[in-house]
């Protein structure tokens, strides 16, 4: 969806946090932060959560499940064997359920990260300002219908108090969440 | 988040951002490759096609083509299967491990390191593959279905918990290594000139933005997929050294193989880190990034790592005197310390844990020339404990009447020449195309680090 945005370049990213204070305070709402490296301060103010740990914990678990009741099924149902002369062989699957799961964790933590952040090879992405991976930050600030234009104007007069190199518009569309 | 200081500045030259940038991408926008480059990537080839050439007799014509014979079973193949394994846990150890205590001078090595293992692993999973001689029924090791009862695979064996190791090593190193790059491969997405190199990246990159909540999410998957790695160098290595614990044979049948192997092989990972890192600096100049700091917080690490070694090693010894029996004190005290493979025996002992305990000496860690020598002799004497464990005990073990000799044979050779040629092939064109620092991670930590009111001289000690 096309949306116009306010766009504030800085080049520090203790001036954003202070900036994001600033335009909070005020009652707007900053739509999002680009940086060139995380900010976890960043996460707090703009109140971000994420639950791929959650998700992993599951794959995790389920992995750890789905080999032991493959492991079990195989070597105690279908075809038991005795492995020197042992009563009781499944004290080693403890190296296979470890490794795998591991292995169904990452590889499934993996896919939801690229799932939920809608990236995959060859994903054409256009960014408010290209600078914004090599050295400076922008704070986004959306512009929607039902900003009167003191209040556009009041945005822009803050972004440029608060230490903005630059401040435009752009209509770059994205998935913000 | 991060408060663990180390020694000194952590990059140096007060930097930009932008500078940062620049710095660690001029060998990728650079128009064609050094001539050190050139010549190093067609030596690399020729070795590499010297392990193809060995390779395609040994699959074609038969295991026969190697040395080993009935008692001395295994030889040059899984050697060089474990040393490749060894080098390759450093990768992990240095990245992942650093990153879970918050060790923030881990950023300039870590991309590099992370590389280094992929091929180091690469270079290993080739010898469980080729060793099986009808390679071509490789699909046997797999449990799937079949119609011969169905016959599962012993999953008692180490040979079966190595297959599942490896993969999953190789595929959550991999997996864990490419991700950091995304947001390197952007920058260089967004910066690029050509249209081509554009494209390329483009697609490389995911289509990363770089907004506040992609970053959440990346810091969030690559902590949870690092701390579930992190375990893997610990079990990966116990896991092969399980191959040996588990038989009965003197000198293999110990309890202290799989912390030993792990040592091991982050000892011999980190001494190839080094070689890679000084080699790093000194031609594509890092030096501001790779600081002597960095190398020193290594050798430190390494020393220590010799000394516990050294005591590995005697605690053989005094465990196969202990033991009271005459098997184990044969093996090692006739067949090791003295007799045929004292050579070797001696190697390993000097490599290892004699001529690292030189970092002790500040004048030493300092030189880097030197630094550079002994993290060689690391990996050489390495090579050399596994060629200890592996020949010495197969080749004289209870009965004297199967007593019997190796020698390797030119396709063995060719087959190691041909995976250092891979290795070294795989890092060269690392070198070439990927950002060999990991930028965004470095100017994460680059205002706490770059000044002196951040950190003091007096935190050397």
């Amino acid at each position: 969806m096309n949306r116009t945005n306010i766009v504030g370049i800085y080049d520090d990213h203790d001036v954003v946090l202070n900036a994001i204070d600033k335009i909070q305070g005020n009652g707007f709402k900053v739509k999002d932060v680009f940086s060139p490296f995380p900010i976890h301060d960043v996460w707090e103010k703009l109140d971000l959560h994420t639950r791929i740990p959650f998700a992993t914990f599951l794959y995790g678990a389920s992995g750890t499940a789905m080999t032991f009741a493959f492991l079990y099924w195989s070597s105690v149902v279908n075809y038991p064997l005795k492995f020197g002369g042992k009563p009781l062989n499944t004290l080693s699957f403890i190296i296979i359920l470890f490794v795998l799961t591991i292995l169904v964790g990452t590889v499934l933590t993996f896919i939801t990260y690229l799932w939920r952040e809608k990236m995959w090879p060859g994903k054409k992405v256009e960014l408010p300002d290209p600078g914004t991976t090599d050295d400076k930050f922008a704070i986004l600030i959306e512009k929607s219908a039902d900003l009167s234009d003191s209040e556009i104007e009041a945005i822009n007069s803050l972004l440029k108090e608060t230490g903005a190199l630059e401040v435009k518009e752009s209509n770059v569309s994205y998935h913000e969440k | 988040m991060y408060n663990t200081r180390v020694r000194g500045i952590l990059i140096k030259g007060n930097k930009s951002y932008d500078q940062v940038t620049r710095e660690i991408l001029t060998p990728i926008y650079a128009p064609s490759a050094p001539t050190w480059w050139k010549i190093a990537a067609f030596v690399a080839t020729v070795a590499l096609l010297l392990g193809v050439w060995a390779i395609y007799v040994t699959i074609s014509t038969g295991i026969g083509t190697w040395g080993l014979n009935n008692n001395v079973a295994w030889g040059w193949a899984i050697i060089n299967f474990v040393w490749w394994i060894g080098i390759g846990h450093a990768g992990t150890a240095f990245s992942i491990f650093l990153l879970i205590v918050r060790q923030k001078w881990r950023t300039s090595i870590n991309r590099a390191a992370e590389a280094m293992t992929i091929f180091a692993v690469m270079a290993a999973g080739l010898f469980p593959l080729i060793h099986m001689g009808r390679i071509w029924d490789g699909f046997f090791i797999f449990p799937y279905w079949n119609t011969r009862g169905p016959l599962w695979d012993n999953f008692n064996s180490p040979l079966f918990w190595d297959v599942t190791a490896i993969s999953t090593y190789l595929t959550a190193s991999f997996l864990f290594w490419y991700m950091g790059m995304i947001p390197d491969f952007a920058i260089i997405r967004e910066k690029a000139a050509s249209k081509l190199r554009r494209k390329i990246y483009g697609v490389l990159s995911f289509g990363w933005l770089g907004n506040a909540k992609g970053w959440l999410r990346f810091e969030t998957a690559a902590l949870l997929m690092g701390g579930m790695a992190a375990p893997l160098v610990v079990s990966v290595h116990s896991i092969v050294s399980m191959d040996f614990a588990v038989a009965v044979i003197p000198g293999w049948h110990t309890t202290i193989f799989p912390p030993y192997f792990v040592i091991g092989a982050i000892f011999s990972g980190f001494g190839m880190v080094l070689t890679l890192t000084i080699i790093m600096r000194k031609l594509y100049k890092f030096n501001d990034f790779i600081t002597d700091g960095h190398l020193d917080a290594v050798t430190r690490i390494l020393t220590f790592i010799s000394l516990i070694m050294g005591t590995a090693y005697m605690t053989e010894l005094f465990v196969a005197w202990y033991s009271g029996s005459e098997y184990e004190m044969f093996t090692f005290m006739k067949n090791r310390v003295t007799g045929d493979y004292t050579f070797a025996y001696w190697s390993m002992i000097t490599c290892n844990a004699l001529i690292p305990q030189l970092f002790w000496f500040k004048k030493i860690r300092k030189n880097i020339t030197a630094v550079f020598i002994i993290s060689i002799f690391i990996n050489i004497g390495m090579w050399f404990e596994r060629y200890v464990i592996v020949v010495t005990s197969l080749s004289k073990d209870f009965l004297p009447s199967g007593w019997a000799t190796y020698q390797p044979t030119f396709i063995e050779i060719g087959i190691y020449i041909g995976t250092l040629g891979l290795f070294l092939l795989g890092v060269l064109l690392f070198f070439r195309y990927v950002p060999m620092i990991a930028i965004s991670e470095v100017k994460h930590v680059l205002k706490e680090t770059t000044t002196d009111e951040a950190f003091t001289e007096d935190n050397e000690h």
